[in-house]
């Protein structure tokens, strides 16, 4: 019974980890942008769709090679996007439009896959192999996720505070008016935070296909965990991420013990709404803009 | 150097600046004064390219420069210090100085030489290179402010206040800088309101009242032309 | 086909000598979209077309429900992704209990609704606390959980399933070939379109729209932002949930798969394409995001996603104000009225209400006091224990540099913020912990210095909002300039007024509101010299004429030593020198504030 609950809380905190690095996607491109990617969840899948047809039953050379392309082309789409997303904020005095173009992106990246894939759920091989926890076997993807969460933090930390470009977009997160003064090129370096966020969605999404569902209406579940995940640890806190995504993810593996799987989404709109109401700025984030 | 030709602009729906002129040469220091709420932030955002001037002209070495986004102003060559001794408050003191090379193309040496410089001038800013910008005092912001800019080197600096929010006392050291720097070939626009204590480091002054230009003059006269009899009120 | 011919001729009826070009086509759209609805509704059942009559009331349905839809995202700024799920809440709801249960059809369909309201009230209550992309999720979350459930819970839902539901007394003809579904389902949009627009003219929505375009413009004029958010959704989801009703006995059926995430897209995306705001938007909307790919290109109704989602981001980026905006905004743009230097005088009104009135003098009654105020943004300390008397009836200029605690002692009386120590009373009444609400409520006004003028709003709404904000009765008058106001600026635009007429605007909706405590945050700035002549002689009428009490936040000295009564000047927070202004003109703590100008 109590090894149960503890296979249950890891196997929670491996697909909080999933949220987690979701959450910091969303972070890095808020912090430059404003923005939210309502299209976050679907890039994700398509990492997991990358995964099923290049890297499906394959030797561990050509899958490595092919996480790094995956990661580097779903940048490229989210670029892409943010360009798009950006083009009308420039000019006019509409600053809501990004809510709308990234909702209707992600509308059109799942009916792309749907027209093209079905509406089935794909299942990978890991190239990983499962472990043993307290005598259950655990799938190698489980680790993979936690350990994609943990390099996604630290190399998050690393370039945002020991590289020019990194520094240059937390300095446009903590003062826009200064980084335009100093020079700062906000559009490219609002596209690298773009793209980036499509890079950490990418890898995580192929790393963890083998134990998520790969079909085509798999994002929207993922975007909403991410934002839970966003929120819980507090909006533009990466550190918050760690403890927020592993939390919901918890949540959610405990409501399908306790309670059905079909619940968990659920769950979490509960936790979102309850964090909402009581504590918006999130459990370890700041009240107040950072942003003067 | 720069030249500012009949500039009309404001925020939003706001007019704020009427008809505005003014040239800045290199080598020298214009102190623009004047009321608060009287245009001069504007003034300065607006050459800077935050507020697009609804007519006239700005041109950086015959260059139009009128509203061209900030971040390509200031890659051109034309540097804005905001009011308010704006830093990045959670990067390191060093890397808001890093920051400082984003309008500067290239050249390590001419860098490391810059920040040196700038360490040399303001030693506190070495001594606490490694802090995060926000443990600072407000002077010591505007200390490091300048010293981003500075390792731009631009070609024309403007700098909004570099008073406010901090004790007079600390101005002076400030200023002699600022004077320093425009000896080495920079036009420097200063916007005070503490006029006694900057105009003996400027070369013009300028003051504007209600979005215009009131007067220019030497800024060795400006105290003689304050107090001249012209503008007994009541 | 009046309606439509209205369009082209644009002002048909203005009963004033020189005919100006309405503000809006509201009225005209309404009208169109009336005719429309009865078409499509009509229509096929006249004709006798079975497939078209139910392609129809499930169009016309879905019109209805994006109606609300538009109200709820621009009239009260609620961007919600679940009004599909509040739809098939009342539809499934009222199909257990009429389909399962055996309730009548009118019971179950009572149930359906009350069930949709409280749908609605689970949106709402978030939106008390966040807005934006927040609430976005949360209700997107909710149409993604939403079908979930149903599957889920299949003791109570059928689950996969479905229920499947016949009501002959409403389907079954009673006029030709009409039925009473027919006929509810065609009156209902248009029902819905005259609730938009009536909530739109009245006091209630123009309240909402200040709520949703400037939270602390709402709070300062006695609106409650959290409360008309509230509204908003209960209204939106009572008028969804109907539409969850009418949909039941049209498609007989519900299932899980109906009310998917897809059904709010929909909804969303319909207001945008056809026009955020336009009354006929969601009826061109729904007709393109809906009929294209569901009827016309039926063969490829598998794309519908891909063409929902692509229709959405061209409309986004090539025509942001949508199909029905944009040929609004090309009418609007020719009849636009409202610009230029006579757009907005007030000397006549003012005039007007001089008449037989005597010079008053301050009284030595105190309107306002301040006691040892103290005001702190976590280690700065913007207002510094301050004590402050305003008399009745008086001019009081609060002076001051940047950052010296101006505005935020002004945002402390208004109630927008809250002093950390220290008291200050209204009128003797102890208003320190009042929201801005309730001080607004006591006769309370302000302006901003970024005049609050909406120009989605015609000039006189924009007027109007401050009789909205009045507490009790309007004096004679009032009533008066009112009346003269709207048939001067009925139809006018705000959007072409000049920054001094944006102010005056402001100035005068407080004077509307009656409040007899005026608060001004740098109104001179940006105004001209003359128009500063102007607004000095505004203020003066206001204090001597009509015995308002102001309190003036100003840089311009020559402004305040010409008008004000009393002068404070704060230096970093504190009271540095207070008393008549040449009194405070000769005080030394002072003499460094004037830059070329002197006072004394």
């Amino acid at each position: 019974m109590l090894s149960e609950i503890l296979i249950i809380v890891i196997r929670g905190i491996a697909i909080g980890s999933i949220f987690a690095t979701i959450a910091m996607s969303f972070n890095i491109v808020h912090g430059a942008t404003n923005i939210f990617n309502f299209a976050q969840g679907n890039m994700f899948i398509l990492g997991g769709f990358a995964a099923y047809f290049l890297a499906n039953q394959v030797g561990l050379g050509q899958w490595s090679l092919m996480l790094l392309l995956t990661g580097l082309g779903i940048a490229a789409v989210v670029a892409v996007q943010g360009y798009i997303t950006l083009l009308p904020l420039r000019s006019s005095v509409e600053q809501d439009s990004w809510l709308i173009s990234t909702v209707s992106v992600s509308v059109i990246v799942a009916a792309l896959l749907m027209i093209t894939q079905g509406p089935f759920a794909y299942s990978v091989q890991s190239v990983v192999p499962s472990f043993r926890i307290f005598g259950t076997r655990t799938p190698g993807a489980y680790a993979l996720a936690i350990a994609a969460m943990i390099f996604w933090f630290f190399a998050l930390r690393y370039f945002l505070r020991r590289t020019f470009i990194g520094l240059a977009i937390s300095a446009l997160s903590q003062d826009f008016d200064a980084a335009r003064a100093a020079g700062l090129p906000v559009r490219r370096l609002q596209l690298i935070s773009f793209a980036i966020s499509g890079l950490m969605v990418g890898t995580v999404g192929f790393l963890v296909a083998p134990v998520i569902s790969v079909s085509p209406d798999a994002g929207l579940k993922y975007v909403l965990n991410g934002f839970v995940a966003a929120v819980v640890g507090g909006i533009g806190s990466n550190a918050g991420t760690l403890i927020g995504g592993p939390l919901v993810g918890v949540v959610a593996m405990l409501t399908a013990y306790k309670v059905g799987g079909a619940y968990q989404d659920l769950a979490s709109l509960l936790v979102l709404v309850l964090i909402l109401m009581f504590r918006p700025q999130g459990l370890f984030g700041r009240v107040g803009a950072r942003r003067v | 150097m720069l030249e500012v030709k009949n500039l009309v602009a404001g925020y939003g729906t706001i007019p704020v600046l009427r008809d505005v002129s003014l040239t800045a040469k290199a080598g020298e220091i214009l102190l623009i004064g004047g009321e608060n709420g009287a245009g001069k932030s504007t003034l300065m955002r607006a050459i800077a390219g935050f507020n697009k001037p609804d007519s006239g002209e700005i041109l950086l070495d015959g260059k139009a420069i009128g509203g061209v986004a900030p971040e390509k102003v200031a890659q051109s060559g034309l540097r804005l210090v905001l009011d308010g001794h704006r830093v990045f408050p959670e990067l390191s003191v060093f890397d808001n100085l890093r920051m400082g090379a984003a309008a500067r193309r290239g050249d390590r040496a001419g860098f490391n030489n810059a920040v040196e410089e700038i360490y040399s001038v303001f030693p506190i800013l070495k001594e606490k290179q490694k802090l995060y910008a926000r443990d600072l005092s407000g002077g010591q912001q505007q200390m490091l402010a300048l010293g981003q800019a500075f390792i731009a080197q631009p070609k024309v600096l403007l700098c909004d206040e570099p008073s406010m929010g901090l004790a007079q006392a600390l101005l002076p050291p400030i200023l002699a800088f600022l004077r320093r720097w425009a000896q080495t070939g920079t036009a420097v626009v200063i916007v005070e309101q503490h006029l006694a204590v900057t105009a003996p480091y400027a070369d013009r002054a300028m003051i504007i009242e209600r979005g215009q230009v009131k007067f220019s003059c030497l800024a060795s006269e400006l105290d003689e032309k304050l107090n001249a009899p012209a503008v007994a009120a009541e | 086909m009046q309606a439509t011919a209205n369009v082209q001729t644009g002002p048909v009826s203005m009963a004033e000598t020189k005919p100006k070009g309405r503000f809006n086509s509201d009225l005209t759209q309404v009208w169109i979209g009336v005719a429309l609805i009865a078409i499509t509704g009509f229509g096929p059942v006249i004709a006798g077309n079975s497939y078209w009559i139910h392609t129809f009331q499930l169009v016309n349905i879905y019109i209805a429900a994006a109606i609300f839809q538009n109200m709820l995202f621009v009239d009260a700024g609620q961007k919600s992704f679940g009004q599909g799920a509040i739809l098939g809440l009342a539809a499934y709801v009222a199909a257990i209990l009429f389909g399962l249960h055996g309730w009548s059809f009118a019971a179950a369909a009572m149930g359906g609704i009350v069930a949709a309201m409280l749908g609605g009230l689970l949106f709402a209550l978030p939106a008390l606390r966040v807005q934006g992309f927040h609430l976005g999720f949360v209700t997107m979350s909710a149409a993604i959980v939403f079908p979930q459930l149903l599957v889920t819970l299949d003791k109570w839902t059928n689950g996969i399933n479905g229920i499947s539901v016949t009501v002959p007394a409403l389907t079954n003809p009673i006029v030709g070939s009409m039925s009473l579904l027919a006929i509810a389902v065609a009156v209902f949009p248009m029902i819905a379109l005259f609730v938009h627009y009536g909530i739109r003219r009245s006091k209630l929505g123009r309240m909402m729209f200040v709520a949703a375009l400037s939270p602390e413009a709402a709070r300062s004029l006695g609106i409650k932002p959290g409360v008309m958010r509230f509204t908003a959704f209960i209204v939106a989801s009572i008028g969804t949930g109907i539409c969850g009703i009418l949909y039941l006995p049209t498609v007989a059926f519900v299932s899980p798969q109906g009310f998917n995430i897809e059904l709010s897209f929909v909804f969303f995306f319909a207001v945008v394409v056809g026009g955020r705001g336009q009354m006929l938007g969601p009826i061109i909307g729904i007709w393109i995001v809906y009929i294209l790919p569901n009827i016309l290109l039926a063969g490829f109704v598998e794309y519908r996603l891909l063409m929902y989602g692509c229709l959405t981001l061209v409309a986004v980026m090539a025509f942001p104000d949508g199909i029905v905006g944009s040929v609004e905004r090309l009418r609007a743009k020719r009849k636009q009225t409202g610009g230029g230097e006579q757009a907005f005088r007030i000397d006549g009104f003012l005039a007007d209400l001089q008449a037989g009135k005597t010079v008053r003098e301050p009284s030595e009654e105190i309107a306002v006091e301040v006691r040892n105020g103290t005001k702190k943004f976590g280690e700065v300390v913007a207002v510094s224990a301050v004590d402050l008397k305003v008399r009745k009836g008086e001019v009081h200029g609060l002076i001051g540099a940047n950052g010296s605690g101006k505005t935020s002692l002004l945002n402390v009386l208004s109630g927008l913020s809250r002093l950390n120590t220290g008291s200050f009373m209204i009128n003797g009444v102890d208003a320190t912990n009042m929201a801005a609400d309730r001080i607004a409520n006591m006769s309370l006004g302000r302006t901003f210095q970024a005049p609050r003028i909406f120009s989605q709003m015609s000039l006189w709404d924009n007027l109007k909002i401050g009789i909205d904000a009045r507490v009790g009765p309007a004096s004679a008058d009032m009533t008066a300039l009112a009346k003269a106001m709207e048939k001067s600026f009925g139809q006018d635009s705000a959007t072409l007024l000049s920054h001094g007429q944006r102010r005056l605007v402001e100035v005068m909706r407080t004077v509307l509101k009656e409040a007899t405590i005026v608060l001004f945050d740098e109104p001179a700035a940006g105004l001209s010299q003359s128009e500063r002549t102007n607004f000095a002689n505004l203020v003066k009428f206001l204090s001597r004429q009509m015995g308002k009490t102001v309190i003036l936040v100003e840089h311009d000295l020559d402004l305040v030593w010409g008008i004000a009564d009393t002068i404070t000047v704060l230096e970093q927070g504190r009271v540095v020198s207070s008393g008549k202004p040449d009194v405070v003109a000769k005080d030394p703590a002072v003499q460094h504030m004037f830059v070329g100008s002197r006072h004394a």
